[in-house]
């Protein structure tokens, strides 16, 4: 009797283990199983903001009907925020509502609080997160993949997770299950990479980088910002500027802005001396990645061929990084 | 099929209490286990469970010679010992509740080891003291507390953590399933298990070390507790003066059924079926079996008599003669004389003898530590040093933000640094091998560890410099540059430097 429930008990445990293994190859016969390199593709088409290249006739109509870009000075962040996605239609030219809406600050590191300027400023991802719940958005998440230190004690450290919270949106560490390495179809050097999925599939992806200096990158801005969408972000140093084009090829966020509140303009990327800081007050928005960085090279008295990778970026369609004969409007609040 | 038991069992409250108090404890120092982490549960409540261990604590005072104000947590233990004898041991000791978990009643695969073996607990008891008086607490290792939260850390809770994702990355394939999946990742990450699953350096020899102790029951039922656990044998020694002791009525009709029942087999039909309070876990299986009522538990103040297999005073010579010969032969130990490259500590550990005489190897900084950089040690300080925190940052770097381990250290083994004063404490020295470097070998502008390095002022600074390639053409790169004042040795350049296998810049020992 107790050999035989024994047997039984094998026998059930196999079956139940080859049930387990084999469920892929059942649900693989049900619904056919999108390419994952399809994934951005489709969700970037109902956008319709992608980017200057595939942007059709009627996209661009509409985008003249806004400014290309919108600059907002003052020292209340929230309503800098408010202003300039205002001027630049309102956050319902991003998004419907009952939207799955992504917001990217830069949270690289748990160090130090926002008054360093190595991550971005919590009050403008905190307005953010207001401005698509208002909208009506069905769910706002706040992530980054932190290099130094975990997302947990990032997110906290930096001040970002206690007012994303308190505005309503949830902060997600994010999960390794999430990161599903694919080819980048458009790539000239970074064929292969692991990139989080939900940032592709995602209906609205909002990129908030801080504006800082970075040895590497010289300044790293919004297309820099997108490096913390990918698994082993360090492999992508010796060749850095194709890469990184490679990698906005497809990681596309519809809207960025640049956090110039306070700018770190030295030893970053981590900064940890005031001394460094320097307080700018300065957003900038824009549906175009490329123009934002360009635009934003003026906060440290550059021009965008400072960036080779922003020239790159441009020349291989991804926005623009001349400026002249677009219309830039700027908005001074405290004026 | 075997033998039906035809004897009525009494159903008896006191067993059915056992049972319910082992499994609440067990849970709640496991749980203790698993929220000790950066961020996670206060200190004093990480470190409850390991100052819980009057061996440990005992051992700590003696070698290091510091009197630390928790370690006074162990006296429940030993107090409590005055009154309920052993009864730690078969109510709460985690590592005793697995043991009765993992009980093999059909499947003994020897005989029953004599009874003069129980002193081999008192041997290993008074080694490990004396060892501690001479500054050694290597053997600290066999202390059952440590074993819970070391094998744990070091492996059960890493396994589990595999299990749970493979099981996971199963379903996600499926499309119905995928959103609960991620959504309880959500709610297991990082509250229960780290973000990425944590990996530790010879994690396999904690691994056997505790399926071994577990496997030991094959033989004889708590065999550990019985004849191996040197916090028992401590326990053991005031319990002979327990109040609550196991007593023998007239009326016992000397069935033998209490002692079937016994797990630690302390019930002698040989003596009257008396038992040893120094052996007795208080489990209430007799009282269970007992179908007299022969049996009380009630309070008498009344030592227990000498028993047989005491250590008798050669015994007691020749473990201090033993303790005495290990602690002579480790400090011989070739690896003590090896210069020593990657002997990193964790931060503001400063004499690396006075830390091995006051860790006491209870690996809860290797569970605090978010980037497990903090690895059991074998290879850099030897026997002794076995399963003592060094840092290994290709494996994780230490942490700018983090100082955990201080803080979470029960014996200050680690001093518990403030954060600004850890910031400011070297843990090593990074230097660049020009050989495998990028800038140099290569030619190629890199300098991930120069983005990387947390200092303010960045420890690690950049130079441009001219190669001539083999065409005969001038190429500028990019040279990282250590700055011998600046560095703190946190290895966070090691840890990310993209070259292939052992990094270009690597942490070596100050």
């Amino acid at each position: 009797m107790k050999d035989q429930s024994r047997r039984e008990f094998l026998r059930n445990l196999m079956l139940g283990a080859t049930t387990l293994a084999a469920q892929p190859i059942l649900a693989s016969c049900g619904v056919k199983p999108v390419p994952e390199t399809q994934v951005p593709t489709v969700t970037l088409a109902a956008t319709e903001l992608a980017s200057t290249e595939t942007a059709t006739e009627a996209a661009t109509e509409t985008q003249n009907q806004y400014p290309y870009l919108v600059v907002t000075r003052g020292s209340d962040a929230e309503q800098m925020v408010r202003q300039g996605m205002q001027a630049l239609g309102g956050m319902e030219r991003f998004m419907k509502s009952g939207a799955d809406v992504i917001i990217k600050p830069n949270i690289c590191v748990g160090y130090y609080s926002f008054e360093y300027a190595a991550t971005t400023n919590p009050w403008v991802v905190a307005a953010l997160v207001k401005m698509c719940l208002e909208s009506g958005a069905k769910r706002v998440r706040v992530m980054d993949y932190p290099f130094g230190g975990t997302g947990e004690q990032c997110y906290k450290i930096s001040g970002i997770a206690d007012l994303v919270t308190a505005a309503g949106g949830e902060m997600e560490v994010m999960s390794s299950l999430k990161f599903v390495e694919m080819d980048i179809p458009d790539a000239v050097r970074l064929k292969r990479a692991s990139i989080y999925q939900d940032v592709l599939t995602t209906d609205l992806l909002i990129n908030v980088p801080i504006a800082k200096n970075h040895g590497m990158a010289k300044l790293t801005l919004g297309l820099k910002n997108l490096m913390g969408t990918m698994l082993n972000r360090e492999s992508i140093h010796p060749s850095f500027e194709k890469n990184l084009v490679d990698l906005a090829t497809i990681v596309r966020p519809q809207l960025t802005i640049i956090d110039g509140i306070r700018t770190l303009m030295a030893n970053g990327p981590t900064g940890g001396n005031l001394d460094d800081v320097k307080i700018q007050n300065t957003l900038i928005f824009s549906h175009d990645i490329v123009a934002a960085d360009s635009y934003a090279t003026r906060l440290f008295g550059k021009t965008p061929e400072y960036l080779p990778y922003v020239i790159k970026a441009a020349e291989r369609g991804l926005g623009k990084a001349d400026l002249t004969g677009l219309n830039i409007k700027e908005i001074f609040l405290d004026a | 099929m075997p033998k039906t038991n035809t004897r009525q069992k009494r159903t008896d409250g006191w067993v059915i209490a056992r049972k319910i108090t082992q499994a609440i404890a067990f849970v709640i120092l496991f749980m203790a286990v698993v929220f000790s982490r950066q961020n996670g549960l206060p200190a004093d409540l990480a470190d409850f469970t390991i100052r819980l261990s009057p061996l440990a604590m005992l051992s700590q005072l003696l070698s290091s010679k510091t009197f630390l104000a928790g370690s006074t947590l162990s006296l429940i233990l030993l107090v409590s010992s005055l009154f309920f004898g052993r009864a730690w041991c078969g109510w709460l000791c985690p590592l005793g509740t697995i043991l009765d978990l993992f009980n093999f009643p059909k499947r003994k695969i020897a005989k029953q080891p004599p009874e003069s073996l129980r002193n081999l607990k008192y041997g290993l008891l008074i080694v490990i003291l004396l060892s501690a008086i001479f500054g050694n607490l290597t053997l600290l290792l066999f202390d059952p507390l440590t074993i819970f939260v070391r094998s744990t850390t070091l492996t059960i809770l890493p396994a589990l953590d595999r299990i749970i994702y493979a099981i996971e990355k199963l379903l996600i394939k499926i499309p119905l399933l995928a959103e609960p999946v991620f959504a309880f990742d959500a709610r297991l990450r990082p509250t229960f298990l780290p973000s990425t699953a944590p990996a530790y350096q010879y994690a396999f020899l904690v691994g056997l070390f505790f399926v071994a102790i577990i496997l030991l029951n094959l033989i004889a039922e708590r065999f550990w507790c019985r004849y191996l656990c040197p916090l028992g044998a401590l326990l053991g020694l005031p319990s002979r003066l327990a109040i609550f002791q196991r007593r023998i009525k007239a009326s016992c009709s000397t069935c033998g059924l209490c002692e079937n029942d016994c797990p630690t087999d302390t019930i002698n039909s040989q003596n009257n079926y008396q038992s040893d309070p120094a052996e007795c876990t208080l489990c209430m299986n007799c009282l269970r079996s007992c179908q007299k009522d022969s049996l009380s538990f009630s309070p008498k103040w009344q030592p227990a008599p000498h028993q047989a297999y005491d250590l008798n005073r050669r015994q007691f010579l020749s473990s201090v003669g033993i303790s005495i010969a290990s602690v002579a032969l480790l400090s011989t130990d070739w690896i003590k004389r090896k210069a020593k490259n990657f002997l990193l500590r964790p931060p503001g550990v400063v004499n690396e003898n006075e830390f091995l005489s006051t860790c006491i190897r209870c690996g809860v900084c290797f569970k605090v530590c978010p980037t497990q950089a903090l690895q059991p040690d074998f290879s850099e300080s030897g026997l002794e040093g076995a399963f003592t925190p060094i840092l290994v940052p290709r494996n994780g770097f230490c942490d700018f933000g983090c100082n955990a381990c201080g803080q979470n250290c029960p014996v200050q083994a680690i001093p518990p640094l403030s954060l600004e004063d850890k910031r400011q404490s070297k843990v090593g020295h990074a230097y660049i091998d020009h050989n495998r470097c990028l800038a140099w070998s290569d030619h190629i502008n890199c300098i991930v560890c120069e983005e990387m390095c947390p200092i303010p002022q960045k420890a690690i600074t950049l130079e441009t410099g001219q190669f001539t390639l083999s065409d005969g053409s001038l190429i500028e790169v990019l040279l990282p540059v250590v700055d011998r004042e600046r560095c703190i040795g946190c290895g966070i350049c090691e840890n990310k430097c993209p070259v292939q296998g052992d990094s270009a810049i690597r942490v070596y020992t100050l």
